[in-house]
């Protein structure tokens, strides 16, 4: 893990960055978003590709690349979790004011 | 967290340009980590000891392909490998090397190449052997064909570097270690090498032990060769040792009393029994040639060149055998030099006494027998008579002025009759020789000195 940090530290920076900006977004879009179905899909694929990267279990080349996504993904997640936080901070504050 | 799971509905917009990244990422980056986890892995293997190391890298895979030499490298070889920061697996497809039984390591040498073969315990030490037959050896070429193997027995390179010393020794042969037995073939490079082989395998370590040695010493070469256009007698080749040398050159000088001996000789170990009495013989033989040459090659004497008559020729080629020491060889050559053409008695008599200033008829001390010492001296009257074949020829003895006048003048007729004696059994004429004593009667020079006295004792030829 520590290895593939600080390889690929540009693209995970960028992948934070990508995250908090769609963080920062969220908030204040108006829409549905995923639905609660889709959702928990999507949170099943992604504990099962953690599964499969800690088990090892995809070979060479394509397993590398599943940590990379990995890992890019949840660099992704906590950019976004910062952003939206952040963003959240800042429209609640100005809300008093008005 | 209510409002978290309300604003993560909507973050997946973003994974499309992060899913872009991602392919970007994999792109750009997977042969880098490929090619630097296989510098780490290669970096990592450097203090373990392999063979055929062969490191493939499949994204953070690393599949190590090696010989090893014990199971313990084996093993530490795979952990270097997995604790590598960044390798994921290890797919582990070494293996140890086989186990040679019987261990066979050969070192084989011929004219130009020192060839190694066999079983070596360790790549490093396969580089040792090869680098020490290097020295060894100096400029011959060194062929590398040693396997690797497990199953040396203990102390196996200090046995082979000992080994190896000795490949220097030899002109040809092999040199074999099987487990702890040692063979050993070939011919030396040098007299005395052979003894030096044997003293220094002495050292073999402990455990080994010589199996065979058959190395051959070199042929022991004495040569000697009679120039009569330049009047030398060229020794060459060997001697036991320095006393010998003195006796053979000293000998030479008696016998071949018009030519000058030239001692090219050199001594060394490695003599056949009775070299001594064998070559001085040899000597004697080649002194009764006009032109010849003499080699003496371990205990095979070969003699070829021209005797002064037929009689000599026969007497060369039948009766040195016998002087020979048991198991040796008499190969003779010997031809008869065309006979020179007649002249009349007083060319004779001048061609007499040119022969007797140059040399002397010896005898034994006080008696009338005849030195064989003389027998070229004797050759050479007997080859100028037979040039003068009407003429008739009075042998006069004289002595020194030592001892009684009755016992000088009877030696002194001995003395002549003996050598017409030894004409007559050449083929001469018994009716062309007169024999006269003249004791001391006749000196040459004053008796008061050992030179004067040597030169009143001579046989003289005249021709009447």
């Amino acid at each position: 893990m520590p290895y593939l940090v600080s390889f690929h530290l540009g693209w995970l920076i960028g992948s934070l960055l990508l995250g908090f900006c769609m963080g920062w977004i969220s908030v204040v879009q108006r829409g549905n978003g995923t639905s609660k179905v889709t959702a928990r899909w999507l949170a099943a694929l992604a504990v099962a590709l953690v599964a499969a990267s800690f088990a090892h279990v995809v070979p060479g080349r394509f397993g590398y690349w599943l940590d990379l996504g990995l890992i890019m993904f949840a660099c992704y997640l906590v950019g976004c979790t910062i952003g939206a936080w952040l963003r959240d901070r800042v429209v609640s504050r100005g809300q008093p004011a008005a | 967290m209510q409002k978290l799971f309300r604003w993560a509905s909507k973050w997946w917009p973003g994974l499309i340009p992060l899913a872009v990244m991602w392919g970007f990422a994999a792109w750009n980056n997977t042969l880098p980590v490929e090619a630097d986890l296989s510098a780490r892995s290669t970096a990592a293997l450097k203090g373990t000891v392999l063979d055929k190391t062969r490191i493939a890298v499949d994204g953070r895979d690393v599949s190590l392909a090696a010989d090893a030499f014990s199971e313990e490298g084996r093993r530490d070889a795979v952990m270097a490998v997995e604790t590598v920061p960044g390798v994921r697996l290890v797919d582990d497809r070494t293996r140890l090397v086989p186990e040679a039984k019987p261990f066979v390591w050969n070192a084989e040498r011929d004219v130009v190449r020192v060839t190694l073969s066999g079983s070596a315990p360790l790549p490093a030490m396969k580089g040792r052997l090869t680098e020490a037959a290097r020295k060894e050896v100096g400029g011959a070429e060194v062929a590398d064909q040693m396997s690797l193997a497990r199953g040396a027995p203990p102390l196996f390179e200090a046995a082979a570097m000992l080994l190896l010393d000795q490949i220097g020794r030899l002109k040809d042969g092999k040199v074999t270690i099987t487990d702890t037995k040692v063979n050993l073939s070939g011919m030396a490079r040098e007299l005395g090498g052979r003894e030096a082989i044997a003293a220094a395998l002495k050292n073999l370590p402990e455990g080994f032990s010589i199996a065979a040695n058959d190395v051959k010493a070199p042929p022991y070469i004495f040569q000697a060769y009679k120039d009569p256009v330049a009047a030398t007698v060229t020794l060459t080749g060997y001697v036991p040792d320095n006393n010998v040398h003195a006796a053979i050159v000293s000998s030479a000088g008696r016998r071949f009393f018009t030519e000058k001996v030239v001692d090219n000789l050199k001594a060394s170990i490695g003599a056949p029994g009775s070299f001594n009495t064998a070559v001085v013989a040899a000597l004697g033989a080649l002194s009764r040639l006009s032109t010849g040459t003499l080699v003496v090659s371990d205990r095979e004497v070969k003699l070829s060149g021209d005797a002064l008559y037929e009689g000599a020729a026969n007497d060369i080629r039948s009766g040195l055998g016998k002087d020979f020491p048991k198991n040796w060889q008499y190969k003779p050559e010997i031809t008869v030099k065309p006979a020179a053409g007649p002249v009349d008695g007083t060319v004779c008599q001048q061609l007499f006494n040119d022969l007797l200033a140059k040399g002397k008829i010896r005898f034994a001390a006080k008696r009338a027998d005849i030195d064989p010492d003389s027998a070229a001296i004797l050759d050479h009257l007997i080859e100028t008579a037979l040039r003068c074949p009407t003429t008739n020829i009075e042998v006069a003895g004289h002595t020194d002025a030592d001892g009684e006048d009755g016992f000088n003048q009877a030696l002194s007729e001995k003395r002549a009759q003996a050598v017409i004696d030894y004409l007559v059994k050449a083929g001469l004429p018994a009716s062309r020789f007169t024999a006269v004593g003249h004791g001391s009667t006749q000196p040459v020079a004053g008796n008061d000195t050992d030179d004067g006295k040597a030169q009143n004792r001579r046989i003289e030829f005249l021709v009447r």
